[in-house]
């Protein structure tokens, strides 16, 4: 839907108005299409990718498949870059307050899958608020996980902010659920609603603690970037570059995205999503603790 | 958000108004039609196996317009080949051909098909009825489902393995256990675990089912088609009599109808059963309960043909209530419909009905109008359908063979799933020749997933104490005592 909106009013800014075909290529979380970006594309700058921020972080995390090399993608930019999330239990829980969460042992945390945005995020959650061995329950959608908090299956979820006031608004209102902390991704940019909620990098006591906090937060923050494979001309990608920072200013795109995508747009820009990525803790031992977070084990001792 | 079932009924004939879906329906009604008529071999298991890779990429009420317009019509103008030529016209027709095609040779083939397509029309009509009412009827149910009565449910539906194995019990078993395998291939999504994918990317989300449905049905039948060469050798029976009498030999008959179609819907709706028994126990129903039946059933009664008919279409509704409130198939068809369901991002079952209602609405309207359509269509073009039904095979092979890889090639534009194709096709004769049915493997490759799911989220929430709660003792009672029946029956016919 993001590409879809985007589409007509980026071959209205490229010069001569070129058609645009688009083509889906599913797989491996968006591995397999950057990897076709990467390895087969010819780099004319007549073929562009669109992908998820998959892309970033597997590459990493030294995932397999990842046939590509981060630093040599050119970046066009992405449309999406804010994504508040929160964490919340059900009141019914009588998980009402950090203390209570910090004393509760077992706390049921509801997730999509093991690696999954979502589910890392949740990790990270529990890690930095210290909960006593938490369990992570996955294999949800995202309404199914509605469902499961409803129903008690489970006892907190992690939510996108914007997505738990547009499908459970209610819930707030009515006092349904208790909504500890936020996590704001780009840092310090407030959301309206949740302004108050202590931010979760309050609860890091140590630099790799805010460092592993800083390298989840650039994987949210580069959305689904736009890529041309590296090697592509300069006149090309100045072109391209150019066009989708027009795209991201037209209110056109502006009023589609809306329509498509339930959202607003929130463009960062090619050469700050390059500052971004390289900026993104890279060493070992935030890679190795962000792995062990991201992961099926047991969360890792402070 | 939740929405109230009014407003979600209405939305979903509103899904209806767009130009495209309505267009979609008429395409997948022609094809519903077609394949009803056309020789043995194509049958809508190959449709919907050469449809689902293409319309997964569409938007979803879309897709579902067409093939929803395409089955809901193939049971209502499969009286063709059993009247015209004495073929059973595929699974839950064949019982029509004892009294259609007597009438067909007497002379009154018009009147045979009119009450056939009269008689379908009116079940349809009662099964998506039935189907409209049981949404509302069942919903407070749901909120009482969480994971470890959805995977007692799946349980369940594995257990239709029975009965899609066919009399041969231990083969459907090997199959579902290849296909609950096969579904295991990809990335674990509760622990991240890679599994069998030996540094592949292509299996990084596991083999695609609809690939693998398409050339496991697409394949072997069209070399079955070729093979067998149906089609050609039969003579035809005279297309002379009137329509009109057989309208009114059903509406005379309505009470008949209204009885075979809830035969039929119980049918649908019940685990176990299905199109293979369907027609025989509505045939079987009218040969007990009417008048004279003794004398005349088996030589050309009219009412031979109305009741297999009207329960054959009816139980279409039964096999929806199942498919979309509980998320197990019934048959090959809603089991790929359900991998349709899947690929669009809907769990069919309790999660759908609260979250996706107005969709559900608009799969009931499809049905309905689609009915009418379909009904419409047998009278107004049963001259030009009845010539369908002698294409040569000469002629469906290259075109099923070619829809088969167009199909493949086109969900991904991947070559590697022509390959894929390729390799399951042989897979999928071979099973067909050796008798391995392959609609348990597909059923195994469905539920696979979903049952790893489900019990992963009961045993991480409740730990062992899930077995415990009162729905899923209930439910697993009802499942055991549905699979025993089932294999009882189905070891007592292999006998």
């Amino acid at each position: 839907m993001m590409v879809k909106a985007a589409v007509p009013y980026l071959k209205r800014h490229i010069p001569g108005e070129p058609t645009i075909v688009s083509e889906y290529m599913p797989g491996g979380g968006g591995t397999k299409a950057v990897n076709h970006i990467y390895k087969n594309v010819r780099p004319d700058g007549l073929t562009l990718g669109n992908v998820g921020g998959g892309l970033v972080t597997n590459a990493v995390l030294g995932e397999r498949g990842v046939l590509y090399d981060l630093d040599k993608l050119i970046y066009l930019g992405s449309a999406h870059s804010h994504y508040h999330w929160v964490f919340m239990t059900k009141r019914e829980s009588g998980l009402t307050s950090l203390e209570a969460l910090r004393s509760a042992s077992g706390v049921r945390i509801g997730a999509q899958a093991v690696g999954h945005s979502v589910y890392i995020v949740g990790r990270l959650f529990a890690f930095l608020m210290g909960l006593k061995e938490p369990k992570f329950v996955v294999g949800y959608s995202g309404p199914e996980l509605d469902l499961a908090l409803q129903n008690g299956e489970v006892d907190a979820r992690i939510n996108n902010a914007d997505t738990l006031l547009k499908r459970n608004r209610e819930w707030l209102t009515k006092g349904v659920v208790e909504v500890h902390a936020i996590m704001e991704v780009p840092k310090g940019v407030k959301h309206p609603y949740f302004a108050r909620l202590p931010e979760v990098e309050d609860f890091a006591k140590s630099e790799r603690e805010r460092k592993v906090l800083a390298m989840l937060r650039t994987f949210r923050q580069v959305g689904s970037p736009y890529i041309f494979p590296p090697d592509t001309p300069r006149e090309q990608v100045t072109i391209l570059q150019e066009a989708m920072a027009k795209t991201f200013k037209d209110p056109g795109f502006h009023n589609e995205y809306k329509k498509l995508v339930g959202d607003e747009p929130t463009p960062l820009v090619p050469e700050e999503m390059e500052k971004a990525i390289r900026q993104l803790p890279r060493d070992r031992e935030i890679v190795e603790l962000f792995k062990k977070i991201a992961g099926g084990g047991p969360l890792p001792p402070r | 958000m939740e929405v109230s079932l009014f407003h979600a009924a209405l939305q979903g004939l509103l899904n209806l108004m767009q130009l495209k879906v309505f267009l979609a329906m008429l395409v997948g009604v022609s094809i519903g039609t077609f394949t009803a008529v056309a020789p043995q071999g194509m049958g809508m298991p190959l449709v919907y196996a050469i449809l689902l890779p293409v319309v997964i990429r569409w938007e979803p009420v879309t897709g579902i317009a067409l093939l929803i317009g395409a089955s809901s019509v193939s049971a209502i103008c499969a009286a063709y080949l059993p009247v015209l030529f004495g073929i059973p016209g595929g699974a839950g027709s064949q019982a029509t051909v004892l009294d259609g095609y007597p009438m067909g040779k007497r002379g009154e083939a018009r009147r045979a098909l009119g009450a056939s397509f009269m008689a379908g029309g009116m079940g349809a009509l009662i099964g998506t009825l039935t189907l409209a009412v049981a949404i509302p009827a069942a919903k407070p149910l749901i909120y009482l489902m969480g994971s470890p009565e959805l995977f007692v449910v799946m349980l369940w539906g594995l257990s239709m393995v029975a009965v899609l194995a066919g009399r041969r019990p231990i083969k459907g078993l090997i199959a579902a256990a290849f296909g609950l395998l096969l579904a295991t291939v990809g990335q674990q999504a509760q622990s991240g675990v890679m599994r069998f994918v030996f540094d592949q990317p292509y299996l990084l989300d596991g083999i695609p089912i609809s690939i693998i449905a398409l050339a496991l049905f697409g394949i072997p039948s069209a070399l079955d088609l070729a093979l067998t060469k149906l089609g050609v050798e039969q003579q035809a029976a005279p297309l002379k009599g009137s329509l009109l009498d057989g309208i009114k030999d059903t509406v005379r008959e309505w009470w008949l109808v209204v009885r075979c179609s809830f035969v039929g819907v119980w049918i649908g709706i019940v685990p176990g059963l299905g199109s293979q028994v369907v027609d025989w126990l509505a045939y079987g129903h009218a040969a007990q309960t009417c008048k004279g039946a003794r004398e005349t059933f088996g030589k050309g009664d009219v009412r031979g043909v109305i009741a297999p008919e009207s329960a054959n279409d009816a139980k279409d509704g039964g096999d929806l209530i199942t498919t979309l409130l509980l998320g197990f198939p019934q048959g090959v068809v809603t089991a790929l419909f359900i991998v349709a369901l899947l690929a669009w991002g809907f769990v069919p079952g309790p999660e759908m009905v609260k979250k996706n209602a107005d969709l559900i609405y608009s799969i009931i309207w499809i049905q309905g109008i689609s009915g009418i359509i379909g009904t419409l269509v047998g009278f107004v073009l049963a001259k030009q359908l009845a010539k369908l039904a002698e294409v040569r095979y000469t002629f469906m092979v290259p075109i099923i063979f070619i829809f088969v890889l167009m199909g493949a090639f086109s969900a991904n534009r991947d070559p590697v799933d022509l390959l894929v194709v390729v390799c399951f096709g042989i897979l999928g004769y071979f099973m067909r020749r050796f008798g391995y049915p392959r609609p348990a493997m597909i059923l195994g490759l469905v539920l696979g997933d979903l049952m790893e799911k489900y019990l992963y989220r009961s045993m991480a929430s409740y730990g062992f104490s899930w077995l415990t709660r009162p729905a899923v003792i209930v439910l697993l009672i009802l499942a055991t005592v549905s699979f025993v029946l089932t294999l009882r029956g189905r070891l007592k016919e292999a006998r």
